[in-house]
Formats: C-alpha cells, sequence, structure tokens
C-alpha cells in the first residue's frame, strides 16, 4: 500500500476505507448527473452496441418461429439427452437473475448502503433475465401451444396438473418470482419516473413519464405508502431468493438420474444463482458505469463488495462440487461413482468439466487479494469467466448426467445445432436490447434513494462531528 | 370375402381386365373392337384403368366412399373367394373387426406359412401360421416387412412396353403375340430367367412350357443361390439334396459357417428348437459355430471358433480326422485331414460330436463350397446324424435344363435371344461382377421383366411388367419338409399388375385364367376328388395342404467321391481374404427399398441404413484402418470404396461384405446407401476369396448411423450371462425382489389382472423379429439415417447388444429392451401434466392426447425406452402407407412421447370378447406382438395375478432378474439369465 493511500485511509472511516458515495453532490447535481444519460443526445456507443443487440434479438424471434413450425427436432436434443440448451440457458438465466433480488431486497433489509446506487441495475438485470429464461420452458415442449395445462385451471376436461412434478413447482416458482420482480423494480422506479416527469423538455416524455409515474406526487403520504410497499414487496422477495433456485434444483434433484439425484442441489444452486447474478450485474456495470459516468456513485467500494459476494458464493460452489463428489464416493453407488469420477472427468465432455472447475473454483480465488478487487479490468474478466463458468455448470450437470446414464446400450452425444446457437445467442441479443432500453429512458442508478443515501450520510457525518 | 364386400366395394371402381358381370363385352372403337391394337388409343393409355388409384384425388374419392360405406374400407377384396383362417369364425367384413388369412410367403424359395391380419380389407399385420412347418406361429423381420413393400408408393403401376404405357388387356395381348412369335422355330430365340422357387404351380408351367417350346431354355439365378449345397450332395449322394435339420434332435450342433438363425426358409423354426434346448439343465444342448464374421448364430454359440471362410473346409476335415483316428468312425478316414492349426478345439469338437453320437449334427453353410458339404453329408453320415438329426429330401424339381446366368450372358452376346422373360430378383444388380448383364439385357429386343417396382434391371428392360405382391396373388409353395400351401391374396392388386404364374400362363396362352383358376387347376389335377371345392376351402382356411410333407431320407454317401472333393479344393490364396454375406437386414438388396429393414439396426453392429467393410481389431490395426475410415477395396482389378467397421470377434484377415448395398436404382428409401461389395464378387467365387488389397482413402470419417454406439457394460449387471458349471441362483437373488422402501406396496393385490412379461435371454438370438413386429403393430415411424444418427430412432422395442470378455474373441449378448412397466415409475411422477399414468393393471399407460412433450419422462426413465416424436413423422404419409396402420393404435404426432404399451390395444380386444363371453381373460389369451413373432418363444406376457400363468412360472424362475434392480423401480418385466454350456475341455 502506498503511503498516499495510506494517509487517506486514516482521513476515512476505518471500516469504509472506500466511500460508497464519492463526495457530497447536491440534489440538483445527483438529479443532473443521474438523468443525463435519459436526456442527453443519443450516445454512439449506445448506437453501436444497440445495433449489435437488436439484429440478435431478431436472431431469437426467427430462431423461435422455425423451431415452432417445424419441431423441435432442430435443436440437438435426442433421446439420452432430453434436455441440453434449452434448460441450460433456462437455469443459466435464471440463476442470473439471483442478484438483483438479493441487492434489492435481502441487502435493503440488511441495510447494507452500498446496495442503493446498484440495485435498480441489478433489479432491471433480474427482470430481463427472468423474461429471458421464461422463453426456454415455454419453448422446450414439444407442443408449445399446450403450455397452458402446466397451469392449474378448472378444465371442462376435469383434469389438473401434476402436482407431485418439479416442474409444476418451476411453473409456480418463476412465475411468482417474475411478477414479484416486475413490481418491485416498477415501485422502486416511481418517484424517479415522476422526478423524470417533472424534468422533461418535451410534452410527449411528460406525459409518457406522467403516466407511469401513477401522479406521484412525493407528499409524505405518498412517501410513507411507498416505503411500506417497497419494504413488504422486499419481504416477500426475500424468500423467493432462496426458493426459486430451490425449486429449479428440484427439477433435477427429485430425479433418478446418478447426477441429477443430489440432496446437495438447493442450497449450491442458491449459491451458484446468487454468484452468477454477481458476475453479470458486474459484467454489466462496469462498462455502463465508465460509459455514463455513474463512478462517483458506484464507486470501487460497490465494486468490492459484489467482488467479496462472489468470492464467498464460488467458495459455497466449490463446496458443492465437493460434497457432490464426496457423496458419490462415500454411499458406494458405482452408478454415481462412475459419473463423477469417469464420465465428468475424463469422458468426452471433459473439456467442459475442467472449464468449470477451472471458471467457478479457480478463477474466484483472485478475490482474496484487494488489487484484484480494485482493479475493474481483472474484476471484469473474473466476472466474464464465472458468467462462463456457472453456464458449463449446468451443462455438465444436464447434459453431461444424462448422455451417459444407467444403459450403455442408449449412451448418445448431444451436438447443439445452429437453433440451438441461434436461441442463446439471441437470447443475449434480447437480454442486451432491453438493457440498453432500460438505461436509455430510465435512470439506471436511483436518483431517489442516493439523495436519501446522501441525507443519511450527512447525518452521520454531522452526529461524528458533534461528539 | 363373402357377400357384402363384392358387391358394395365394386363401386370404387372398375378393376383391372376382369370381365363384367354381365359378361358382354366391351368396345371402345371400331377399331379396337376388330382387333386393332394398331390404332392410337380414343384416350391415351390407361386412362379408362383408374390410373389415379392412389393419386391424391383418387384417395380422397377412395375416402369419401369408404366414409359413406359405413367405413367398409378402402380396399378391393381379391375377386377369388378367399377363406379366413380356420380358427377364426367365418364371417362378413366386420367393420372395426379384423380377421385372420393364412397364407405363405417365399423366403429363399421355400414356404413360410403365415397368418395376415386384415382389417376392414386392409392386411395390416403379418404373423406366424402355428400349424406350418416353417414357422410354427412365429414370423421373421422379412416376412413381416414384405407388407410395407405392398404399400410402397414407388411400386410400378401398370405395364410399359418400349416405353409406351399398356392397359391390362394389351399386355396379354402383347405376351401372347409375342409368344405366338416363338411358336415356328419352337421357342429357340425364347430365355426365361427365373429365381429358385418351391413352388409346384411353377414348376408345373416351366414343364408344360418346356414342352410348348422344346427350343426354350430356363435360367436360374439367385444372388444367394444354393448351387454348392447341391453341388455338395450331388457328390455325396450322386443327386441334388436339400437338408433340413432338426435342431431338437441334437444334443451337439457344429455349424461349419451355416448362418441358419438368420437366413433360410428354416430359420424360424430353427430358432424354435435351438431354444427348446437351451433349457438349462444337463440335457442342454452345446452349438459350436465355426465362421469368419459374427452371425447370428456365431453370437448364439457356446463356442465360436473364428477362422477365414477357406479354413472351414481344413477344420472340418481336422474333425474328420479325429472321428476316425480317436472313435472308430472308419468310413472319415478318406475325408479327413490331420490338422495345421487349431488342433485342440477340432479335437474337443469331434470328442463332443462322438459322445453325442446320433444325436450330433453337423451343418455347413450355403457360403462353403461343395466340397464342405459333401464333408458334411459324410460326418452326418458316420455320426447317425442322417435320418435323425437331419433330413435329406431331393431339391425341388429343376425346370428341366436349367442354365447358369454365364450361359444366357454368352447367347445374348451371340445374339440368340429375341425373348428374354425376366422373373428373377433383380439380375441386373444381383449378377456378379463379371457378368455384366445391364448392357447385355438392353440388347434383347423383348426383355420382358416382372418387378415390384422399377429397378437397375427394369431400366434395361424393354418391356416392364409390374407384378403382383405375394400378397396380391394366388400361388402356392413348398415348405422345407415338402408341405404344400396355397398364398391366398389378402387384397386385390393395388395397382395394375400381373402375378409370375400369371405371366408365364400367358406364354401357353392361359393369361386370362387369373392365378386363381391356375393354382386351384393344378391342384384338382393333382388331388382330384369329387367334394374338391369344400376340401379347396378347408386348405385355403388352415394355410396348408395336410398330407402333402414328404419322409427324410438318409441316401447312401459315396464316401470316395467326397474324398476326392475334400482333398481336390486348392489351397486358399494368402493375404487379406474377402468374403460376401447376405445381409441381415436387406439380404442381396431385395429389402432395400423397404424402410423398416434400412431402419432395423443390424443385430451386431447396430448401424442403421449402410453396410460396412467388417474387420476383425488385429486386422485394422494392422491395415491402419478404424471404424469410420473410408477403404479402398480392390480384388482382381475391381475396385470399391467403403467405410471399415471394427468388429470384436471377427476373424483376422478377413474383411466381411455385406451384400445389397450401393443399389442405384431403388427410389429414395434404397438408392446410394451403402456400398455395392457385388461390384467385387466373381461368378467362380462368389463367397469368398483371397487377394483383397484394403488401404485407406481419405481423412473424412463417413458418418455411420448406429442406435449403439457402447457395447461394454461397465462392469454392470444388466445382461447376465453365466457358463453351467458356474451358475447357481444364489447369483442373482439380490437382483430381485422389493427393496426396503417406506412407502406402501404398490399395486392393488386384489386386482384380477395384474400383466407383466418375461425374457429369456438364454432363448434370445437377437434376431429383430420382435423389433419388426412392434414397429408393424404400433404404427412406429421410421425416420431416416440422418434422424438415427442424433439418436432420434423410434423403435419402441430395442435389442442391447453388449460384448463380454476376450475382445478378440467375445461373448456376444443380446437383449430386448422395451418399457418395463415399473411399478414404481420414475416417469410417472415427473409429468407435470399427467400424461403418463398407472393402470390398476399394471400398465404405465402414456396419454399422447395429454403430453405437452417437456421430456423429463424420458430424462427420468433409467430403461431410456422412451421415445419422442421430434418431427411430424407421421405427416407425409403417402395414401397407401396409411393403409398399413393399425387402426387399433393412435398415430402419434410431433412433440408427444411414446413407448412400448404392453400392446394394450391386443389386451382391449381380448377384454371385449371375454366380457362378450361372459368369462375371464384366459391364460395366452393375449399375445403381444414381439411375443407372438418371436421363433424362439423368449418372451412371455400374461396375468401375474394368476400363479399358473407362464409368466409367472418365468417370475418365479430361480434365473429371474429385475434389470437395474438397484434403482427399486420394480418392472414388471423380468428376465432370465442367460446360460451358456461351453465344453469344460475348451475352459
Amino acid at each position: 500500500m502506498s503511503a498516499e493511500s495510506a494517509a487517506r485511509v486514516e482521513r476515512v472511516d476505518p471500516l469504509e476505507p472506500v466511500p460508497v458515495l464519492a463526495g457530497r453532490p447536491g440534489d440538483r447535481e445527483l438529479n443532473d448527473a443521474l438523468f443525463e444519460p435519459v436526456w442527453a443526445k443519443t450516445r454512439r456507443g449506445w448506437l453501436a452496441l444497440f445495433a449489435v443487440a437488436v439484429p440478435l434479438a431478431g436472431l431469437l424471434f426467427l430462431a423461435i418461429a422455425y423451431t415452432l413450425a417445424t419441431g423441435i427436432g432442430v435443436w440437438g436434443n435426442n433421446v439420452p439427452v432430453g434436455w441440453a440448451f434449452d434448460i441450460i440457458n433456462f437455469v443459466w438465466w435464471i440463476g442470473i437473475g439471483h442478484a438483483g433480488t438479493l441487492i434489492s431486497a435481502i441487502l435493503l433489509l440488511f441495510q447494507q448502503r452500498w446496495r442503493t446506487s446498484i440495485n435498480r441495475f441489478a433489479e432491471a438485470m433480474t427482470l430481463f433475465a427472468v423474461i429471458q429464461a421464461l422463453i426456454f420452458p415455454a419453448l422446450h415442449t414439444g407442443r408449445p401451444w399446450f403450455d397452458f395445462w402446466l397451469f392449474p385451471y378448472p378444465s371442462t376436461l376435469g383434469l389438473w396438473p401434476n402436482f407431485k412434478s418439479p416442474l409444476i413447482w418451476d411453473v409456480f416458482a418463476v412465475n411468482t418470482y417474475f411478477l414479484v420482480s416486475l413490481l418491485f423494480w416498477y415501485v422502486g422506479l416511481i418517484p424517479d419516473l415522476a422526478a423524470l416527469r417533472d424534468t422533461s423538455r418535451s410534452r410527449a416524455a411528460r406525459v409518457a413519464y406522467g403516466i407511469f409515474a401513477l401522479g406521484w406526487r412525493g407528499s409524505a403520504r405518498h412517501w410513507r405508502h411507498h416505503r411500506i410497499a417497497y419494504l413488504l414487496l422486499a419481504g416477500i422477495s426475500t424468500p423467493l431468493v432462496l426458493s426459486v433456485h430451490s425449486v429449479v434444483s428440484f427439477d433435477f434433484a427429485v430425479s433418478v438420474l446418478p447426477g441429477w439425484h443430489t440432496t446437495v442441489f438447493p442450497p449450491y444452486f442458491v449459491a451458484g444463482a446468487i454468484f452468477s447474478g454477481f458476475a453479470m450485474v458486474l459484467t454489466l456495470v462496469i462498462p455502463a458505469r465508465k460509459v455514463f459516468g455513474f463512478e462517483s456513485v458506484i464507486t470501487g467500494k460497490h465494486l468490492d463488495n459484489m467482488a467479496k459476494v462472489m468470492l464467498a458464493t464460488g467458495l459455497m460452489v466449490s463446496y458443492g462440487y465437493l460434497v457432490e463428489h464426496f457423496n458419490a464416493w462415500y454411499s458406494g453407488d458405482h452408478l454415481e461413482s462412475f459419473l463423477f469420477f469417469t464420465t465428468r472427468q475424463r469422458g468426452p465432455y471433459a473439456p467442459v468439466y475442467w472449464l468449470m472447475i477451472f471458471c467457478n473454483v479457480v478463477v474466484p480465488q483472485v478475490f482474496w487479494f484487494r488489487r484484484a478487487r480494485q482493479s475493474t479490468w481483472a474484476l471484469w474478466v473474473a466476472a466474464l469467466l464465472v458468467n462462463v463458468g456457472m453456464w458449463t455448470e449446468r451443462f455438465v450437470i444436464i447434459v453431461t448426467s444424462l448422455h451417459r446414464d444407467f444403459l450403455p446400450s442408449s449412451w448418445a452425444m448431444y451436438y447443439p445445432t445452429w437453433v440451438d446457437w441461434s436461441i442463446y445467442l439471441g437470447t443475449l441479443g434480447f437480454f442486451g436490447t432491453l438493457f440498453l432500453l432500460f438505461l436509455r429512458f430510465v435512470p439506471a442508478v436511483s436518483a431517489s434513494e442516493v439523495k436519501e443515501l446522501r441525507r443519511e450520510l450527512e447525518h452521520e457525518a454531522q452526529a461524528h462531528a458533534a461528539h | 370375402m363373402p357377400p357384402l364386400g363384392k358387391g358394395a366395394l365394386h363401386v370404387l371402381g372398375e378393376g383391372r381386365g376382369e370381365a363384367p358381370a354381365d359378361g358382354r363385352e366391351r368396345w371402345r372403337s371400331l377399331a379396337e373392337r376388330e382387333g386393332g391394337g394398331a390404332h392410337p388409343a380414343e384416350f391415351p393409355a390407361g386412362a379408362a384403368e383408374a390410373p389415379e388409384a392412389f393419386s391424391r384425388r383418387g384417395f380422397f374419392k377412395i375416402l369419401g366412399a369408404s366414409a359413406a360405406l359405413a367405413g367398409l374400407g378402402a380396399c378391393r377384396p381379391p375377386r377369388d373367394a378367399i377363406h379366413p383362417w380356420v380358427r377364426q369364425p367365418e364371417k362378413a367384413v366386420v367393420p372395426g373387426a379384423s380377421l385372420h388369412y393364412a397364407t405363405a410367403l417365399a423366403v429363399g424359395g421355400y414356404g413360410v406359412g403365415l397368418l395376415v391380419t386384415s382389417t376392414e380389407g386392409r392386411p395390416t399385420k403379418v404373423e406366424g401360421n402355428p400349424d406350418h412347418p416353417s414357422s410354427l406361429g412365429a414370423a421373421g423381420a422379412f416376412e413381416q416387412a414384405a407388407l410395407l413393400d405392398l404399400y410402397d408408393p414407388r411400386r410400378l403401376r401398370g405395364f410399359t412396353r418400349r416405353g409406351q404405357p399398356l392397359s391390362h388387356r394389351a399386355v396379354l395381348r402383347s405376351l401372347v403375340e409375342l409368344a405366338a412369335s416363338h411358336r415356328e422355330d419352337g421357342g429357340r430365340r425364347l430365355r426365361f430367367l427365373v429365381g429358385e422357387s418351391a413352388s409346384p404351380l411353377l414348376a408345373d408351367l416351366r414343364r408344360r412350357i418346356q414342352a410348348s417350346y422344346p427350343g426354350a431354355r430356363f435360367h436360374v439365378f439367385e444372388s444367394l443361390a444354393r448351387d454348392e449345397v447341391r453341388g455338395g450332395h450331388r457328390v455325396a449322394f450322386g443327386r441334388p439334396m436339400e437338408a433340413r435339420l432338426r435342431l431338437d434332435r441334437a444334443a451337439v450342433i457344429l455349424s461349419l459357417d451355416d448362418d441358419f438363425l438368420a437366413l433360410g426358409p428354416d430359420r424360424l423354426r430353427l430358432a424354435r428348437e435351438l431354444a427348446a434346448g437351451r433349457e438349462p439343465g444337463p440335457e442342454m444342448s452345446r452349438l459350436y459355430v465355426a465362421e469368419a464374421h459374427l452371425s447370428l448364430t456365431g453370437s448364439s454359440a457356446d463356442h465360436r471358433l473364428r477362422m477365414r471362410p477357406s479354413e472351414v473346409l481344413a477344420f472340418g476335415r481336422a474333425v474328420a480326422h479325429r472321428l476316425a483316428e480317436k472313435h472308430g468312425l472308419a468310413a472319415l478316414a478318406g475325408c479327413g485331414l490331420a490338422p495345421a492349426a487349431r488342433a485342440r478345439e477340432a479335437a474337443a469338437v469331434a470328442d463332443d460330436l462322438a459322445r453325442a453320437r446320433g444325436r450330433a449334427l453337423v451343418t455347413a453353410g450355403q457360403r462353403q463350397p461343395a466340397a464342405v458339404h459333401a464333408l458334411v453329408a459324410a460326418l452326418n453320415a458316420a455320426l447317425g446324424a442322417a435320418g435323425a438329426t437331419v433330413e435329406y429330401r431331393p431339391a425341388p424339381e429343376d425346370p428341366a435344363g436349367a442354365a447358369p446366368l454365364r450361359d444366357l450372358a454368352a447367347a445374348i452376346a451371340a445374339g440368340q435371344v429375341d425373348t428374354l422373360v425376366v422373373t428373377a430378383s433383380n439380375p441386373v444388380y444381383g449378377a456378379p461382377a463379371d457378368v455384366d448383364l445391364g448392357p447385355l439385357l438392353a440388347r434383347v429386343p423383348d426383355g420382358v421383366y416382372l418387378t415390384l417396382r422399377p429397378d437397375e434391371t427394369s431400366a434395361r428392360s424393354s418391356f416392364v411388367v409390374a407384378a403382383s405382391h405375394p400378397f396380391e396373388s394366388w400361388g402356392d409353395l413348398r415348405a422345407t419338409d415338402g408341405t404344400a400351401s396355397i398364398c391366398q391374396p389378402l387384397v386385390a392388386p393395388l395397382a395394375e399388375s400381373l402375378s409370375e404364374p400369371e405371366l408365364l400362363a400367358s406364354f401357353l396362352g392361359e393369361g386370362d385364367r387369373g392365378g386363381h383358376a391356375l393354382v386351384k387347376a393344378s391342384w384338382e389335377a393333382r388331388r382330384p376328388r369329387p367334394d374338391f371345392d369344400a376340401e379347396w376351402r378347408r386348405w385355403l382356411g388352415r394355410g396348408l395342404v395336410p398330407g402333402t410333407a414328404t419322409a427324410g431320407e438318409a441316401p447312401a454317401v459315396r464316401l470316395g467321391a467326397v474324398a476326392a472333393a475334400a482333398g481336390a479344393v486348392p489351397a486358399a490364396r494368402q493375404g487379406l481374404e474377402a468374403s460376401f454375406v447376405a445381409d441381415a437386414k436387406v439380404l442381396d438388396g431385395r429389402f432395400a427399398e423397404n424402410a423398416w429393414m434400412q431402419e432395423l439396426p443390424d443385430p451386431v453392429t447396430k448401424l442403421t441404413w449402410d453396410n460396412a467393410a467388417l474387420l476383425s481389431p488385429a486386422t485394422a490395426r494392422r491395415l491402419g484402418v478404424e471404424t469410420g475410415r473410408r477403404a479402398e477395396l480392390r480384388l482382381r482389378g475391381r475396385r470399391v470404396e467403403a467405410p471399415v467397421y471394427v468388429v470384436p470377434g471377427h476373424a483376422d484377415d478377413v474383411v466381411t461384405l455385406p451384400l445389397g448395398y450401393g443399389r442405384t436404382a431403388a427410389g429414395p428409401v434404397g438408392t446410394n446407401v451403402g456400398f455395392s461389395a457385388g461390384a467385387l464378387r466373381s461368378g467362380d467365387a462368389p463367397w469368398f476369396e483371397g487377394g483383397l488389397a484394403l488401404a485407406p482413402v481419405g481423412i473424412r470419417k463417413h458418418a455411420f448411423a448406429a442406435t449403439q454406439e457402447h457395447f461394454s457394460m461397465e462392469g454392470r449387471d444388466i445382461a447376465l450371462s453365466f457358463d453351467r458349471a458356474q451358475w447357481s441362483p444364489e447369483k442373482v437373488a439380490h437382483l430381485r425382489g422389493a427393496l426396503p422402501t417406506l412407502l406402501d406396496p404398490a399395486g392393488d393385490p386384489e386386482e384380477p389382472y395384474r400383466w407383466g412379461m418375461a425374457i429369456d435371454l438364454s432363448r434370445c438370438t437377437g434376431c429383430s423379429a420382435c423389433a419388426v413386429a412392434c414397429q408393424a403393430e404400433n404404427n412406429v415411424p421410421v425416420v431416416g439415417k440422418a434422424q438415427v444418427a442424433r439418436s432420434r430412432e423410434m423403435h419402441w422395442l430395442r435389442i442391447d447388444r453388449y460384448f463380454a470378455g476376450d475382445p478378440e474373441n467375445p461373448e456376444v449378448l443380446s437383449q430386448p429392451v422395451a418399457c418395463v412397466h415399473c411399478e414404481r415409475a420414475p416417469c410417472e411422477y415427473v409429468c407435470p401434466v399427467n400424461a403418463t399414468v398407472h393402470s390398476d393393471e399394471g400398465l404405465n399407460e402414456m396419454v399422447y392426447n395429454r403430453c405437452v412433450g417437456t421430456r423429463y419422462c424420458s430424462n427420468n426413465c433409467p430403461y431410456k425406452v422412451r421415445r419422442f416424436n421430434f418431427f411430424e413423422y407421421n405427416k407425409e404419409k403417402p395414401p397407401t402407407e396409411k393403409m398399413l396402420m393399425n387402426p387399433d393404435v393412435t398415430v402419434r404426432h410431433r412433440g408427444v412421447m411414446e413407448k412400448c404399451s404392453y400392446c394394450v390395444q391386443r389386451i382391449e380386444r381380448v377384454r371385449i370378447t371375454a366380457r362378450l363371453e361372459g368369462r375371464p381373460i384366459r391364460e395366452g389369451e393375449v399375445l403381444t406382438a414381439c411375443q407372438q413373432a418371436c421363433p424362439a418363444q423368449a418372451i412371455v406376457f400374461g396375468n401375474l395375478a394368476d400363479p399358473r400363468s407362464r409368466v409367472s412360472a418365468w417370475h418365479g424362475s430361480d434365473r429371474r432378474y429385475d434389470l437395474l434392480h438397484e434403482v427399486g423401480t420394480r418392472p414388471r418385466t423380468a428376465y432370465l439369465v442367460r446360460i451358456r454350456n461351453p465344453n469344460p475341455e475348451l475352459a
């Protein structure tokens, strides 16, 4: 540590070496800074990214149309490998969504200040990720036009879904998650929408933001109701952070297939979800804060904390791997031993397995080092690798378990087709499109909450000075 | 099909040239009436003959008509009365009900008796006739797949002469004219090229043609000819004989390259007899097979002696030598020869044969040269087998002076042939490479070719005649024991066509009599009696003519000739040997257009839609090739390129080349599938030949479509096999029964029916008859090579094949696997929409209508027996193929999961009958399609709630075990351990 930075540490709170808010900007300054991306002219960089994302999203819809028209035979799925990219991508996107909920709900309840400037960002990411995730279960069935049979409704046939099936639990869990995430994000957005309405320079913008602001006037009554609703939604969201991915993991854990039939799955899936979610937040926030100049509100402190969360959840994920392998050995089950010690490590998909180990077990270890946590480049590369790693983890769980199961006679390889890749890349494009639209039309950092944070910090500083 | 059918269904379309009911002649123009075929027709030829019978429009017309006729069916009944199988009550066509008709199909020239299910006039399923000596109620893959040929939309319709279409009447007239043109010179320029056939009617017709045209000649061509067998017997007995094996009487069997379980008309009976001798115990039979490629018979053997085809004779002589030296069979002294190799094996086999004298049997395959067959005749005579475990009968009458193909080629080349009538199967494709028949045939002014479909030969023939399918035509066939069957048609020809007897009869001026009159008259002449009509009906009903079996002989062997023949075979050329075998699926190419057979996995390699040059691992290493590598094969200056497939257990220094692929004019199904091994085959060495050169070409791997790629059991308890000496029931005691569970016991103990199945691996040969039966019964679609390569084949019943032991000569295990109907089914609880549920009787039922296709059930199925419709596999069905569909089974659509249902439709049929009769379902009344087809009776199905049922007995067997018992699924299908009976001396 250099002498200069050591001196700075002495000046500020020793427990918070890097502040959650740089300087003490006024309300107007904050408004200008945070609403600037909305009111400014469209940036070149944004346009360039949009020009990449939209065609990819178009590819997604083409691939979906092609799949619906011909059948999911255009994917690479086959008989031992009944699920592949469809469910890998579903689980991956759902997992990514988790960071948003964790940041906005759990950290809110735990009164973690550093969540304030990234929560909107993370919530939007959650929402858009869940939208991507929802595409897959809806599309992966053989007859998607009958997907509504998975919902419990009083049908004239007198038939109900099979409540014993984890897929039904999925339907409830994921839809609840989507609705709560949407409400939470929107409720948090209302004061800022009103502020946008009030500062807008064109009538069209005023009307548009006015409609979505739902008549917010910023009265004490409004604030009171808003706070209650927001906290309630946070309370509802909190169990979802744990439940959604637990339920998703039941899709596997409840089956009899070696590699799926594992009791450690629920906590390990939740940890993996948060791990991948934070990785995705970092992947998005690092370039965005640079481009939009949010460095003063999304500070090194935020990045540092997120890296620490990733380190913690990465270790949990590694522990999950360890437990899986230990149980395979300890149970003496020859099918599980074969899967964990032969198929995964030495089978035809072994490179994917070792890539997973590298990305999810080795890479997060760099976060033990402060320099790595403080280097945006190191963080960004590591976050990208973790994103890759978590995708390969789902590939390893789903495809390698299925492709060599009980009877060697039915073993077969799975190879993705161009449609599989189009849909996967397409969801990245669709996600990017939604996210870019979000950055362009909605304040990406919650102005009202940052202002609140500033006041709190001032109060604290005053109280400190009074001593 | 009596009164109802006839009147009503005739509305659907005027038949082919049959006489109008009023007996008056019809004519279109004065010119036609006055006998001029010369004038151009008023309408295009065939316009009046319902040419669009199965065009789209035509189909909908028929569809509409059939709806109007209250679903009486879209097929016309045959025009002459046919009679349902005798055990069925005689009744008219009942909508929704099906009838069985007995008929026979030629396999290797001989008849195999069948029962064909006819649903509202449409033949929909082929089963074996239990009364017939060759089928004993079973039906092989070929017999069953023949049904698909009937409905093939690519079948030839009508007749063309020099490119001009002809009507049915015109073709008969042309044939008569053609025949008349040969009267003058006694038929010297008239030739016939026919296949081998044991049909008395065809033999009659040939004899009569020969009498009318003394100068005409018959040539016989079969690409899988049995010339060597007859030649060997001519040496041994002085006349051509056929050997009929009786495995049920044999205790020790030595097969010299004889794949009797896969090929030939008796394979069904032999599988049954072999299986009967495999009941574990001291009486268990022992099978030795000496062969190069891993055949079905070899994979069932207790000892498989790997050797090159050319070494088989020496091995046989070594056995004879030992028998003569050690066991006092002095008669064999002349034939025997001290072994240069495999002395231990030869001695052990000879000792074993000698111990079982009178119950020993030696057999040789048709691929082996005449000397081997002569030697085998001598061995059987010396071992007391002749007349006991093998019966000899005179080979069916050769048409007088039948001459080989080579003579025909010479005659055509010399310009001595004006008319050549070809009824043999596709000779241009099947002829040996040194007889280039195609250009020669094109030079014949009138090359009349009778064929089911356009093919390589029809492209070269000037006069192409559409053949009626065997299920559309009258005829007769003898079985190998002489038993005659009348072949009755199940349906009127779907398109204008002639049968072989009708074609030949037109050279006798009887072409318009129709097959029925021809065959009936010939039998009436053979067996005249006043009540012949009633007798005839009985024959048709029963499927055979009683009292036609002939007694087997034990003719004396001319030992001197045998010894001379055995000694006269030149030593085989050194180096790599090419060995040509009939393919297990397409035979010599005649099933190459049959999609069921193309998609059926090969019993050993599990390849579909392909053949390959088969090699042993050691030879592959030596030649620097591996599975999938393409290689160039050169033999006598001829070359083909073929992909290589390495098979454990294959003999070294031999390349096995399955025939029947590489067809160039076989429609969308068969064209350019695999490579043509026949292009390397010479007429003088049709089965094996040394001097082959094999060199890898290119680096691109060939894409095989195999349904199974892993052949090791990975040490798991899957297909279990024990040697008899090591077997004890405790070895599998832990693999059956309920596992400890906290759940309630599954199933209702009060339930009167608890369906279950048991499969005896000791009996199963892996022949795949069950797989085809399942496909036919359950409307299972064919998906094509690309889909199979993506592991999406739809077979509900598959036959898993594993190798165990020594990779050079492994034990081969076949295990049929279909849904095992778990009592605790993992598929059921994971289905989100209750589309797969359990019945009270223990069936794991699939509700297609409810399925949304999440595939979760398949992922959670430990047996991976569920099949998913990744595409709309049933969309573009030609109208004729729709007629093939079993109306009792739903045709599944895209996005739906399907699997074995234990033939629930058959259970329900029987339940309806039982309910109407007010009684419970009887044991043996419900037969699943696989069980019914199985020639070895390896599959038993029935009611586990009935302690006296066979399936209960098998479930209670000490050999019974549950597949993947440790998963706790409690399958209703149990397996019985395979027991082998190896010779301790060879251990």
